[in-house]
């Protein structure tokens, strides 16, 4: 009892002493609690629950959430302890040849692990009550639950008691490790414990040959899939190409952090006049040492850069994708059919009701008259919806044909939506001339421009030819597919031949946007028609019913990041710290502060760089794939598109460069106190 | 011969210690001389090739290299005259251990921008004359103590500076390979007129000076000359004197 006494004792005075020590592990220990505090605060939140988990969605992916947070605070505590560790094993030397046994060593060291744990738990849950706050009340603001926020608690009982047995289980894990590493490290090696001799090491040719070749067939493979019907993606199955394309990316990035990398900063040694300057010499021979002891860190950086670099990517596609869709599934702020002009003036009086200002606010109605053709090369859209498979024939929405409207109103429409600059180029149209509009853009580049169509409607045959192909429908997809945009007097003339096969009316103006009432009313008015359309509605619907998965993942991701950051945090000042001394030889040697500073900014960047560039191109390329195989392809082929992949990205950078500036300072810090 | 170094009333005083490291040291250094600092532990060996160095600041007196006076250079200048025209040898050989003992020879030659052909034929020449020649490719961690210790000589020789420093460089060394070190460093000294500045415990080694400065309490309290002396009889005068200082305290 008097020796854990006199050992606790120690501990307390060994943290009290050296405080600027521990205050890292401290902070970085408190850091995880606040994030696991606030996780779990959220998860046991019933009023949140109730409010965006409808069937227990939520429920479920926070449960595989926690999976991984748990998961990942092991790794990183025993991670940032290994690291403390050894920067005192010099002292636990010193221990050991005093006389203390190893229990005894193993006892301090619990003892300070009790003592750091219990601080940063205190810490993490006065953090983690206010995170959860700013966290709820963020959510209930952006998706408008209205959540009255002094009804949530800063510190819910059952979450300070879950992560209180959770930092208890990560004490034992870390006694553990410890009791583990003390029982396999002799006394010799606690006595004596130097950098490893260095000695020269071969690489070879061919494993980094392999590692590029491999990671450029990965991608080679994956960029297959832009070529359609004909794709390797098509042919031998999306799971298993994509799983071929994986295991190849995931080998060759081993390969090539291990062999390819090292072998060529020993290849460019031999370019004299770049190596022999006063950084290169330094740093070629540094990455190499370095790459050779932290592979394997390297390597699982890498990968757990690429994954959480391309979950994000594929996120933020997946999230923007259908919204920017919404301007050509549902072009008008509302859209639906009537039968009669009396319903107009219904509709009219409905508006007046729900809107204060009618001003600005454009009614349109859109007569749409079918029409058929035998040509040869009609364009998919001609039978669109009309496939019915067998058994389901009484499902079919659609009959096959061209839905024509007037160039006028086609243009009219275009302007209320904001495409001025599109009715423009639309310009005008013969007789014998149309636009086709279409759903979905070619494959394989064909276009139908200059296509003859012979339209039948009763009796009467017109011939147009396809003046323009256009994807700037002004009509929802719901109301109509295969467009084809004619001149006002052919129009015209086809409308005195039958009956429109459809009257649509579109609404649009500020007043509309987001006015969910008027969207209920006119739902109600409708019958719940399936052909009334809201722009804004349907967007408000894909946010609510999408945000709380985003949260979550979101969330995961952001860990991964702060994971990656941390731990090259680390691993960047505990190299930093074990060449110490070198730095002090360069120093006396006539290296000035502005040179050895250029020294360490280079290496570290090395290190932020390979996880970060390599992770950037597996989720560029995974976000190729994703789009291509999985997504459907409404808005066409533009790069446009890849700007959500590239802020989420840009939001990765920025935590990078954040935890890349932290680590230079804190290895200038290192070093600089040396001389 | 042009005196190359001169030490005036140098004094140093750590933090609030009342007793200096250093009292009021006063000497100069000729060009091509090869001298010796002796003493006991904490006596102030270290401390003043320390000052001398520029690697610490006097808290009074001056030193000047070259009419130089270090006092004025600031950390940057420091460190680009150090650059220029000062080299070390350490006790603890300091190499870099992730580099090759060719690279780690070639780092001050890339500091003067010397071109990769003349880094490449000095490192060579120096090597053979080191007898370190099959050794280049190989890393500190692969060369036997002394090995390392004459690759840390020829990297401090090979920018040709006109002032060694080298503190204890036969402290961790065997009695052979201390005195194949000795031997190079006094053909340096001969050859390329290099001044040296050597802190040594062993009476062996300072006998390869030509000079030697006794110290005591941070004070130069004896100092022999060497003049025309054999290296033996010099090493016998060496023994005594200390031998005395030993007894006298």
């Amino acid at each position: 009892m008097n020796i854990l006494m006199n050992t606790f004792s120690m501990a307390f005075k060994n943290l009290r002493k050296n405080l600027s020590f521990y205050s890292l592990y401290l902070v970085s220990t408190a850091f995880v609690i606040t994030v696991f505090f606030t996780f779990t605060s959220f998860s046991v939140n019933k009023i949140m629950l109730e409010k965006i988990s409808v069937d227990g969605r939520v429920e479920t992916m926070c449960n595989t959430i926690s999976v991984f947070l748990i998961i990942f605070v092991v790794f990183y505590m025993s991670y940032s302890n290994r690291f403390f560790l050894r920067r005192r094993i010099k002292e636990l030397g010193i221990y050991a040849l005093l006389g203390y046994r190893k229990s005894a060593i193993l006892s301090l060291l619990a003892f300070e692990n009790i003592l750091v744990c219990s601080g940063a738990y205190i810490l993490g849950i006065l953090a983690g009550g206010f995170a959860h706050k700013g966290i709820v009340s963020l959510i209930s603001r952006l998706l408008r639950l209205g959540i009255d926020n002094s009804e949530i608690l800063f510190w819910d009982l059952a979450a300070v008691s879950k992560t209180a047995l959770f930092v208890c289980a990560v004490v034992f894990v870390l006694i553990f490790s410890n009791g583990h590493f003390l029982k396999k490290t002799p006394l010799m090696n606690l006595v004596r414990f130097e950098k490893s001799a260095e000695k020269k090491m071969k690489f070879h040719k061919l494993p980094a040959l392999l590692g590029f070749i491999m990671i450029l067939g990965g991608y080679i493979l994956a960029l297959d899939i832009l070529h359609g019907g004909s794709s390797v993606w098509i042919k031998a199955g999306f799971y298993q190409t994509g799983f071929a394309a994986m295991l190849l990316i995931v080998c060759g990035t081993t390969l090539f952090i291990a062999s390819c990398l090292p072998y060529i900063m020993e290849q460019s040694k031999k370019q004299r006049r770049k190596f022999y300057t006063d950084v290169k010499i330094i740093t070629t021979p540094n990455f190499i040492y370095r790459i050779r002891s932290n592979a394997r860190t390297l390597i699982m950086l890498t990968l757990l850069s690429a994954a959480a670099l391309t979950v994000s990517g594929v996120m933020a596609l997946t999230l923007y994708y259908p919204i920017a869709a919404m301007s050509r599934i549902a072009p008008s702020e509302i859209e639906f059919r009537i039968e009669d002009s009396r319903q107009t003036d219904e509709v009219k009086q409905i508006l007046k009701k729900h809107i204060s200002d009618t001003r600005g606010v454009t009614l349109i109605r859109t007569d749409i008259y079918k029409v058929t053709s035998d040509s040869e090369n009609l364009p998919p859209e001609y039978n669109a919806g009309t496939l019915g498979n067998g058994e389901n024939n009484e499902d079919i929405l659609r009959e096959a044909g061209f839905e024509c409207i007037p160039h006028s109103q086609y243009t009219r429409l275009l302007e209320v939506l904001g495409k001025q600059s599109v009715s423009g180029q639309a310009g005008s149209l013969s007789d014998n001339e149309c636009i086709l509009i279409k759903y979905l853009p070619d494959a394989d580049s064909k276009s139908e421009q200059g296509n003859r169509y012979v339209l039948q409607s009763g009796n009467t045959k017109k011939t147009v030819t396809v003046k323009a192909v256009s994807m700037d429908n002004a009509i929802s997809f719901a109301n109509s597919i295969g467009t084809l945009v004619l001149s006002d007097s052919l129009y015209a003339e086809i409308s005195q031949n039958q009956v429109p096969s459809a009257s649509i009316v579109s609404l649009n103006g500020k007043a509309l946007e987001d006015n969910e009432e008027l969207y209920q009313a006119l739902s109600e008015y409708l019958k719940g028609s399936p052909y009334l359309q809201g722009h804004s509605h349907r967007i408000n619907e894909l946010l609510y019913m999408n945000s709380s998965t985003f949260l979550l993942i979101g969330f995961l991701v952001i860990l991964f990041f702060i994971a990656v950051g941390s731990i090259l945090y680390f691993n960047n000042i505990s190299a930093v710290m074990d060449s110490r001394a070198d730095y002090e030889i360069l120093w006396k040697i006539g290296y000035g502060e502005k040179r050895l500073k250029q020294i360490i900014r280079k290496q570290v960047r090395t290190f932020f760089c390979i996880p970060f560039v390599l992770g950037f191109l597996d989720c560029i390329f995974a976000a190729i794939v994703y789009k291509t195989g999985l997504m459907q392809n409404i808005l066409g082929s533009s790069l446009r598109q890849y700007v959500p992949v590239m802020i989420a990205v840009s939001l990765a950078a920025i935590i990078y460069a954040v935890y890349y500036f932290l680590t230079v300072r804190a290895c200038y810090k290192t070093v600089f106190p040396a001389f | 011969m042009r005196t190359i170094l001169k030490a005036n009333h140098v004094t140093k005083i750590y933090g609030k210690r009342q007793d200096p490291s250093l009292r009021n040291v006063s000497f100069k250094a000729a060009e091509g001389e090869f001298i010796g600092i002796m003493g006991a532990s904490g006596s102030g060996k270290t401390t003043l090739l320390n000052i001398l160095s520029t690697i610490d600041t006097p808290t009074s007196g001056e030193v000047w290299i070259h009419d130089i006076s270090l006092r004025s250079l600031s950390s940057s200048g420091a460190a680009d005259f150090r650059r220029d025209n000062l080299g070390f040898i350490f006790q603890e050989y300091f190499l870099l251990d992730s580099l090759t003992v060719f690279e780690n020879i070639a780092v001050p030659l890339t500091l003067q921008r010397e071109t990769p052909e003349n880094i490449e034929k000095r490192i060579r020449d120096l090597a053979e004359r080191f007898g370190i020649a099959s050794q280049l490719n190989k890393y500190p961690g692969e060369l036997s103590g002394g090995q390392r210790q004459r690759a840390s000589a020829a990297r401090a020789i090979v920018k040709k500076p006109e002032i060694l420093f080298a503190d204890e460089p036969t402290g961790a060394l065997d009695s052979s390979s201390a005195a194949e070190l000795l031997n190079a460093l006094h053909e340096a000294n001969t050859d390329l007129h290099t001044t040296i500045l050597m802190v040594t415990h062993d009476a062996y080694a300072a006998s390869f000076a030509d000079r030697i400065f006794i110290f005591q309490d941070g004070c130069i309290i004896r100092e022999l000359q060497k003049e025309r002396a054999s290296r033996r009889s010099f090493y016998e005068l060496i023994v005594e004197e200390t031998a005395k200082l030993d007894t006298d305290r």
